[in-house]
């Protein structure tokens, strides 16, 4: 077969050969990209599922935990107005523990129920100005404001793309937090929103208390305490919902703090003027 | 609060299937200052015959005032007030509607059923007792409630 060929033919021979390799390695790399994406497709389709049942299964457990728990929260109470005294202080004691756990347990569901709520429908996405948001959340929080005598600032707050309840909730779980976690000075928060490209990022900067770096992922976690419940009470769930708000209007949230020196949230939510590629 | 006292007591039914808080209403009634009865109904049906006097309610009293849970069993809240007000004899009854769900559809509804107003049933015992005090102020003492001539 060799003989008579020329130089020539058999280099013809030869790219044809490595053209047809390649071909082939190309039609298999090809089937098996195609194979890989449509796995992560249906993946992906798995996963909104799971979240989707997820979801509910947080609103419908909160929801109907309610009933009972009010039971227990409502007669736990009347028992301790109606016996206080009358029966020993083991009787008094037992009672307040049942009281109390059953008020912190109706906290944690709420929560719950709030958190699950976010996104679900009339929570669209829309153009909401930030300062109405900004002065819901403030009035929401009048008493806890006043109480510690919170010295709260901000810069004039653009229109961003959000849910319109849910970013006054995102104010006021930020704000709440920064009060909860102050130092022994007054708190002094301030809220600033710089253009980031086609979204604005916020930052709710504060003289706190402050934390490591390596707690600034766990904060946003669900019923995530660092602080003790006694000096730090609530449910876990404010940072968890805040982070859930942003997230579902697309944008990021994250913290930088030290310990001792503060704490400056950050948040980003898409632009309502476009520019959203 | 004279006049009450001659017409007799004032005839509430609280139509409520969950006996917690039928206990809780009573117990924040107990020290109610105007004379009261309070009859409890555990489903929309057995309401809707107690308002009506019919079957084993031939004898009963003519109802005053309703406080009214929406989610109850054979019949829900929201049909027992669609009937109340469809019927010529009940559509005067002044209709309070006490009930664990706050959405805007059910608050919604309700009023656009003519309810006399829609009360969220407060989760700790302080601010039930407080409402069902309210309530008793406002819809025993305060307000002027229609009264037929008790037998026809």
């Amino acid at each position: 077969m060799a003989v008579g060929q020329t130089e020539s033919e058999k280099e013809i021979i030869r790219l044809k050969r490595q053209l047809s390799r390649e071909r082939k390695a190309r039609i298999q790399a090809e089937e098996i990209a195609e194979h890989a994406t449509r796995e992560l497709y249906e993946k992906n389709l798995d996963l909104n599922r799971a979240n989707r049942d997820l979801e509910q299964f947080a609103y419908i457990a909160s929801h109907d935990l309610q009933e009972p728990l009010r039971m227990v929260s409502s007669f736990t109470q009347l028992l301790a107005k109606r016996y206080r005294g009358r029966l020993d202080k083991d009787a008094d004691d037992f009672i307040a523990f049942a009281v109390d756990g059953a008020r912190r347990m109706q906290g944690m569901i709420n929560d719950l129920l709030a958190y699950s709520r976010v996104g679900r429908p009339n929570a669209d996405i829309v153009p909401v100005d930030a300062n109405e948001a900004y002065h819901r959340a403030i009035s929401n929080l009048t008493g806890t404001i006043e109480e510690s005598a919170a010295d709260i600032t901000h810069d004039a707050l653009p229109v961003v793309r959000a849910g319109n309840a849910e970013l006054a909730r995102l104010f006021q779980n930020l704000l709440g937090n920064a009060i909860k976690f102050r130092g022994d000075a007054p708190p002094k928060i301030h809220i600033a929103a710089v253009r980031d490209g086609a979204a604005w990022r916020f930052s709710v900067r504060d003289n706190g208390i402050g934390m490591p770096m390596d707690n600034r992922e766990k904060i946003f976690d669900l019923f995530k305490r660092l602080g003790s419940r006694e000096k730090y009470p609530g449910s876990g769930l404010g940072l968890a919902i805040a982070k859930r708000i942003v997230e579902r209007s697309g944008g990021r949230i994250w913290v930088e703090s030290e310990p001792g020196r503060g704490s400056i949230f950050f948040f980003t939510l898409p632009a309502s003027d476009g520019g959203c590629s | 609060m004279t006049d009450r006292i001659d017409a007799g007591p004032v005839e509430i039914l609280l139509v409520e299937d969950n006996p917690g808080d039928v206990r809780l209403t009573l117990e924040a009634m107990k020290e109610s200052k105007v004379l009261n009865n309070i009859t409890v109904m555990k489903d929309g049906g057995e309401a809707l015959l107690y308002l009506r006097r019919q079957g084993p309610y031939a004898d009963a009293p003519r109802v005053d005032i309703v406080l009214l849970d929406l989610n109850l069993p054979v019949r829900d809240g929201r049909e027992v007030l669609a009937e109340i007000r469809a019927d010529p004899e009940l559509t005067h009854l002044p209709v309070v509607i006490l009930t664990t769900s706050a959405a805007e559809a059910d608050i919604l509804r309700s009023y656009q059923l003519h309810a006399n107003c829609y009360v969220t049933k407060p989760f700790d015992l302080e601010g039930f007792t407080a409402v069902v005090r309210s309530l008793e102020g406002f819809w025993l003492s305060i307000v002027k409630l229609p009264r037929l001539d008790s037998d026809d």
